[in-house]
């Protein structure tokens, strides 16, 4: 007698976990032109999510619905409902401020602000909360511990965040982002355009992390996709082509055109 | 299947494919050379089987290293990866027949010295047939990606099983028949065990290659049919 298969127990678990984000029937267009297709899925609370497909698959318009950031672009609009904790945030009622306070995201090239590294972290805490002196420094201390950079750059708070390398301007945005508490990150791309090592780092990172926000990321690299994430997305010109737990994803995948891709046999 | 975008993905998956085939190949004819070579007390066919063992293990040293490197320079995924990885077990199997075989060759020699082995063992042949043809049938499955042959020849194990209870049980009629025999049987004996494992490993390389080409595994549970194993003490 064979024991049971430990996805057998996954499954068996996955059941009783609680959705955070619930996409339904979504579909988003950049003026004329439909760039996501009836999208519906959910994402599970304190788990990574990994969206992966070929550029312009749409990817990184669903992350950016997440937060509506795109609003900051015209002609550029959603059409479905995207839930976080049952409340749809495409509602014209929500507040896009506290909406981006609860949904952060961390871009593709690292983005520090030119001002000192204490400042980065806090500028974005001062828009939400008054902290005195001892309470911000707290914070800003916290952040870059959560962030994995505190021991780096304890001794020289007040350099430019722009003096940091690439590897840890990531970290230090990653850091800016958990500074206001956010309930869900978003990733972008994050550790593209960094050396393996800062990568590796990246990856702890959202190993930890996990552990208290739901994090969405999106990614080209599969290999990473594979290592970070619980559930992962394939998608592919505007639709959501499949959508499981990531080792099913990367092992036997259903759908055709998933494997296609995560094995290079695409077009 | 379609291609690859990078062509030598494409080229480095069906080297590894090819090695699988040829350690098949010659797992078959092992397996053949082996049982003839018992049956009809040829030393020189022996001893082919055991120097073929060499090449065996060579050949799976060969596969080691070019999915190991595959691996490492590809990252294989899904049915990519379930290939990859199916073959580094199959090889084993694969070369723990060649093993077996050769184990059987090494036995050619000392039956062949006391008793004409084919008076001895009528159903042995019977069952070296079976298993010879189980050996080739898999590769030739795996090679056509043709699953449910493969979930069938897997329960066809069964019926090696069976045959391996009869054998154990005629050759200890001869035995008890005559304690003359009782050299030359037991090493017969162990020649039946060992098709009877070769069938096991067949059946791993079965369930391996329905896996690489389904993504899921066959059910645990087949039936067994060998009672040797409870019977024999109480004799």
């Amino acid at each position: 007698m064979k024991p049971m298969l430990s996805t057998d127990l996954n499954m068996a678990e996955s059941v009783t976990e609680k959705t955070k984000i619930e996409v339904k029937n979504l579909n988003f267009y950049y003026g004329e032109s439909k760039a996501l297709k009836d999208i519906s899925l959910s994402l599970r609370e304190r788990s990574v999510t990994a969206f992966i497909g070929p550029s312009g698959c749409g990817k990184s318009t669903l992350l950016r619905v997440f937060n509506r950031i795109y609003e900051l672009y015209p002609k550029q609009r959603a059409e479905g409902q995207v839930l976080l904790d049952g409340k749809n945030i495409l509602d014209r009622s929500q507040d896009l401020n506290l909406l981006r306070t609860k949904i952060g995201m961390v871009f593709q090239k690292p983005t520090p602000f030119p001002m000192s590294i204490y400042e980065n972290i806090a500028f974005g805490v001062r828009l939400y909360e008054k902290l005195g002196k001892g309470e911000m420094d707290g914070r800003v201390e916290q952040a870059l511990k959560r962030a994995a950079l505190w021991t780096e750059v304890k001794d020289k708070l007040n350099a430019s965040g722009l003096s940091l390398s690439g590897g840890q301007q990531q970290r230090l945005c990653i850091a800016r982002t958990v500074a206001v508490k956010p309930e869900v990150i978003l990733l972008d791309e994050p550790a593209s355009a960094l050396d393996p090592l800062s990568t590796a780092k990246i990856e702890e990172l959202i190993d930890e992390l996990q552990a208290d926000y739901t994090i969405v990321i999106v990614t080209h690299n599969m290999q990473q996709a594979a290592r970070v994430s619980k559930q992962t997305a394939f998608m592919y010109l505007g639709e959501l082509v499949e959508f499981d737990a990531t080792e099913k994803i990367f092992t036997s995948p259903r759908e055709k055109r998933t494997q296609d891709y995560i094995t290079g046999r695409f077009g | 299947m379609g291609e690859h975008t990078v062509a030598s993905f494409d080229e480095d998956l069906e080297q590894i494919s090819k090695l699988i085939s040829d350690m098949g190949d010659l797992a078959g004819s092992m397996v053949g050379g082996a049982t003839k070579a018992l049956l009809n007390s040829d030393n020189a066919l022996a001893q082919r089987v055991v120097s073929d063992d060499v090449i065996m293990d060579a050949r799976q040293r060969e596969l080691d290293d070019r999915a190991i490197t595959l691996i490492a320079k590809r990252q294989p995924m899904a049915n990519d990866l379930r290939a990859v990885v199916g073959s580094i077990r199959m090889a084993g199997d694969l070369e723990r027949i060649g093993d077996l075989a050769k184990n059987i060759a090494k036995r050619v020699g000392t039956v062949g010295l006391s008793v004409t082995p084919r008076d001895l063992s009528h159903s042995i042949d019977a069952m070296a047939q079976l298993v010879l043809i189980q050996v080739q049938g898999v590769i030739e499955e795996y090679a056509a990606r043709d699953a449910a042959a493969l979930a069938k020849l897997r329960n066809e194990d069964e019926r090696i099983d069976v045959k391996y209870t009869s054998v154990f049980r005629e050759l200890l009629t001869y035995m008890m028949e005559d304690p003359r025999n009782i050299t030359a049987c037991t090493h017969l004996l162990f020649c039946a065990k060992n098709l009877e494992r070769i069938g096991d490993h067949v059946t791993n390389i079965a369930e391996n290659a329905y896996y690489v080409l389904t993504g899921s595994q066959l059910p645990a549970n087949r039936p067994k049919q060998d009672e040797t194993a409870m019977s024999a003490p109480a004799a």
